[in-house]
């Protein structure tokens, strides 16, 4: 017995012994740590604060941001924080806002930055549609979603994957567009392609651009709609943002960045006329030769108006062209108007979006002079021959996302999201 | 007390385990961006040839680049790749980014180098101080000689070119 209890004194030293020098290392090991980190206790400070208000839900924690109206004057704002889809309704053109709410929807991971970004439509008996792109397990694969609202947004539909492949692929920058009667046009970027070719050990360049269709308004809730995947072009680069608008037959007018020959890097345009499979023709839009085994993260804008006249902008770094460009065809791209640059090049204008209403051609764009980031804007009045002098809009301190404008009737409004200062909105 | 003291050994060696994967996972050599630090690291490099690679994690080409490094560390000696990293993420600590930037350091053997990130809500910045003329497409490359003169390169990089400037000279 008195062996035993010594045993345990003994016993019990070392385990404090022990315990002691695990405890005492900890805090060392957490110190060296640091010292290899080389953060500096500022920046530290910063990152937790902002990490305290972005718990909750709240606009200025938003990367991106998507606007639109609905057809009954709403204009909804929506964007993705931990992992779900949060929306806020003005009434009153963006002056003042409903509080956050989290849409009906299961959560899951959401792409939401740079050129990456969920999508909102309408239809005419409110419905609300929803595209986003969801990461998958590994790297640089990821899933194109969908889900649809029958009742303005109350309920969602559970969301499913509009790719058909089933595989661990890329499937990514999502653009939607949905008619008044609810037909749902989805276009991507696509791996499956490339992910078969490297499989069989071949090699592969660039992702392919896919479109899948559907109408959820018109089916029964028994029969669910089902999403047709066809594949429009293979080559295309793979992380810039594809641009589509309906042209004035209805069709869907798309504008996306090309690979041609050896990584030359220019945007390219289709047509897509339903019911007709093939011949469709793909026309080299911008000739500005940029050269680059890489990703630009810029990608174009497209507006199709009345006369069936297409606007276009884009970026470009090439041998030939450098900056923002702006181009319109009166012949869906067989033939283009010469290009105009747009912005100031060594303030790093960038990521335009071109918009026609009524009878203004507007375009809007970013740049950063080395202090703050600034939001631009000119306008056309005749056509897109010339250009208004560029006014500055607005300006932001901690990022910038980037610009797009919408229409309420008339109206256009540019919508510019300032991470962690607020979101931009102001009529054109 | 047999009980206890294997119960004691266990918690000890769990909390040694604990410590040991945090450490592997976070001793990551890494600094913050600044103006200061990219003069810093210039005034250290002068006399001396090297390479300023920027990377992303939204950039798969930048990843073919990682792996080509991690390729050439293998086959040169450690001081011939005089390489400094830098993550143009521009993300803040909540991110996953943030997480992932770390394991992608460490995966692709890049701790033994000066890894520097773009800070949360500066990327721009820090892209306009690395270079104006500079509009973020990825990878991005500067080829920087014995005076401090940078010349930059957007795209995939060859390993020729990277041996020509490091190594063969």
């Amino acid at each position: 017995m008195v062996i035993e209890l010594k045993m345990n004194k003994i016993n019990k030293s070392l385990v404090l012994v022990f315990l002691f020098v695990i405890s005492a290392w900890l805090p060392s090991s957490q110190a060296l740590m640091l010292k290899h980190d080389h953060q500096p206790s500022a920046v530290k400070k910063e990152n937790l604060i902002t990490d305290n208000k972005c718990k909750n839900a709240e606009v200025k924690c938003a990367k991106t941001m998507t606007s639109a109206f609905a057809p009954n004057g709403d204009l909804w704002r929506l964007w993705a924080q931990q992992q779900k889809l949060w929306v806020q309704i003005s009434q009153d053109n963006g002056v003042s806002f409903s509080a956050p709410k989290s849409l009906a929807i299961p959560a899951e991971k959401i792409s939401a930055r740079n050129e990456n970004r969920p999508k909102i439509a309408f239809d005419n008996a409110g419905g609300v549609y929803l595209s986003w792109a969801t990461p998958r397990e590994r790297k640089y694969t990821a899933d194109v979603r969908f889900s649809y609202s029958k009742d303005y947004g109350n309920s969602f539909l559970k969301p499913i994957t509009v790719n058909n492949d089933n595989l661990l692929a890329g499937h990514s920058f999502n653009e939607m567009l949905v008619t008044a009667n609810g037909e749902v046009s989805i276009v991507w970027l696509d791996g499956r392609l490339s992910h078969q070719l490297r499989k069989q050990g071949k090699k592969s360049n660039g992702s392919a651009l896919f479109l899948a269709q559907a109408n959820f308004k018109e089916a029964s809730s028994d029969n669910l709609a089902v999403f047709t995947n066809q594949q429009l072009a293979n080559g295309t680069c793979v992380c810039c943002r594809i641009a589509m608008d309906f042209n004035k037959k209805g069709d869907l007018a798309i504008l996306w960045r090309h690979i041609y020959g050896d990584n030359i890097r220019e945007f390219a345009l289709l047509t897509h006329i339903k019911n007709e499979e093939t011949g469709r023709k793909i026309y080299q839009v911008s000739h500005d030769h940029w050269k680059i085994n890489g990703c630009p993260h810029q990608g174009g804008a497209i507006s199709v108006d009345k006369e069936n006249r297409y606007h276009m902008v884009w970026f470009n770094q090439g041998e030939l062209g450098k900056g923002i460009f702006y181009a319109s065809s009166g012949d869906q791209g067989k033939t283009l108007s010469q290009p105009i640059s747009v912005g100031t090049l060594s303030q790093q204008a960038s990521h335009p979006y071109v918009n026609k209403n009524n009878e203004n051609i507007d375009i809007v764009w970013t740049q950063f002079n080395g202090f703050e980031h600034q939001l631009w804007h000119q306008r056309s009045i005749n056509n897109g021959q010339s250009f208004s002098k560029a006014s500055l809009l607005a300006t932001a301190q901690k990022g910038s996302d980037r610009p797009f404008i919408i229409n309420k009737g008339k109206t256009s409004y540019v919508s510019w999201q300032r991470p962690k200062q607020g979101h931009w909105l102001q009529a054109l | 007390m047999n009980k206890h003291l294997s119960a004691y050994f266990t918690l000890g060696l769990f909390l040694l385990c604990c410590a040991t994967a945090q450490a592997n996972y976070q001793a990551v050599n890494q600094q913050a961006f600044s103006k200061l630090s990219l003069e810093e690291i210039k005034q250290k490099h002068l006399g001396k040839r090297w390479l300023m690679v920027l990377w992303s994690l939204e950039c798969p080409a930048c990843f073919k680049e990682l792996e080509l490094i991690k390729t050439l560390k293998l086959e040169h000696p450690r001081e011939a790749l005089n390489i400094v990293f830098i993550n143009a993420d521009d993300t803040d600590d909540t991110d996953d980014a943030n997480n992932e930037r770390k394991q992608v350091i460490n995966s692709y053997d890049m701790k033994s180098f000066v890894n520097f990130y773009f800070t949360d809500g500066q990327g721009d910045l820090n892209r306009y101080q690395i270079d104006p003329l500079w509009y973020g497409e990825l990878p991005r490359s500067y080829f920087v000689n014995e005076q401090g003169e940078f010349h930059g390169k957007s795209g995939l990089l060859d390993k020729s070119l990277i041996k020509k400037w490091l190594i063969e000279k």
